[in-house]
């Protein structure tokens, strides 16, 4: 088997009941902790079919702005610190102007969105990086 | 305000073009805080033609691994900053695809990586996040 670090060989990715891979911890509907936040106001993670989709609501001057909803790739999550097991997942936003790379998580109970901001049109904007936290909507 | 795109307030912003974002804090020597990893143990970060180089040694059952060298993309912390903060960067093995999300973080860098396998070992993807602090060593 192919390998390039000692983790590509964790037994558990080959049993998926030990690689933890269910997402359904990510589920729901999760707001900002920071109600003054000028980035991301909500995110919602959903099941459909086979798929897991998340859906972001951004902070505008008018109002909110739906980003286009993006599929999800879980991920195992095999060894975090303090012995933490539950699964992250990718999305990639393109919002035309702008791809927002993000990857999603729990951290002790709290949703962690890090979101990686590439610009591509020409408002000589960096690209820039975000982490925003979020309690989940009972 | 002018008809600059956003998605988040926070990109509501008009900067003088940024041409270029300063990777300094990004670059130099970096080990892992925890000497039992089982993935990344160093990376060396340096600028090489105002490209941002990653190399990486990971651990293996026999000693270190060198994965090489990779470009990897700057960001900053935030869209009017010329400031590196940050970085993403793909090693693509063939048989499996690292992605790299950084982030310096009081003084160290968090690396997220996320592993897909594109053989058919069957093996799940997945998710490590680990830190890393600056070091004099060399290596």
């Amino acid at each position: 088997m192919n390998f390039k670090q000692n983790s590509h060989l964790h037994p558990d990715l080959l049993n998926p009941a030990a690689a933890n891979l269910n997402p359904d911890k990510l589920l729901g509907r999760w707001i900002n902790t920071n109600w003054e936040t000028r980035g991301i106001a909500e995110c919602t993670v959903a099941r459909e079919g086979d798929d897991i989709n998340v859906s972001i609501i951004g902070v505008g001057e008018d109002g909110p702005i739906h980003w286009p909803t993006a599929r999800a790739t879980p991920l195992a999550n095999l060894e975090e610190e303090a012995g933490q097991r539950t699964p992250a997942m990718t999305a990639t936003f393109d919002l035309g102007f702008m791809r927002a790379d993000t990857h999603l998580r729990i951290n002790k109970g709290v949703f962690v969105i890090v979101l990686f901001a590439t610009f591509l049109d020409d408002s000589g904007r960096a690209n820039y990086l975000n982490r925003e936290f979020f309690y989940r909507q009972a | 305000m002018s008809k600059t795109q956003y998605a988040q307030l926070s990109d509501h912003i008009e900067v003088d073009p940024i041409t270029h974002i300063d990777p300094k804090s990004l670059l130099g020597h970096w080990i892992n805080s925890n000497p039992y990893t089982n993935s990344i143990a160093r990376i060396n970060i340096t600028e090489a033609n105002g490209k941002l180089q990653l190399q990486v040694f990971a651990v293996g059952p026999d000693g270190p691994i060198d994965w090489g060298t990779a470009t990897a993309d700057v960001f900053s912390s935030n869209p009017a900053s010329s400031t590196g903060a940050g970085f993403t960067c793909i090693y693509d093995f063939g048989f499996a695809e690292a992605r790299f999300q950084a982030m310096i973080m009081k003084g160290l860098l968090v690396l997220a990586q996320f592993h897909t396998f594109k053989d058919d070992s069957n093996r799940a993807n997945y998710f490590l996040r680990e830190y890393y602090s600056m070091t004099q060593e060399h290596f």
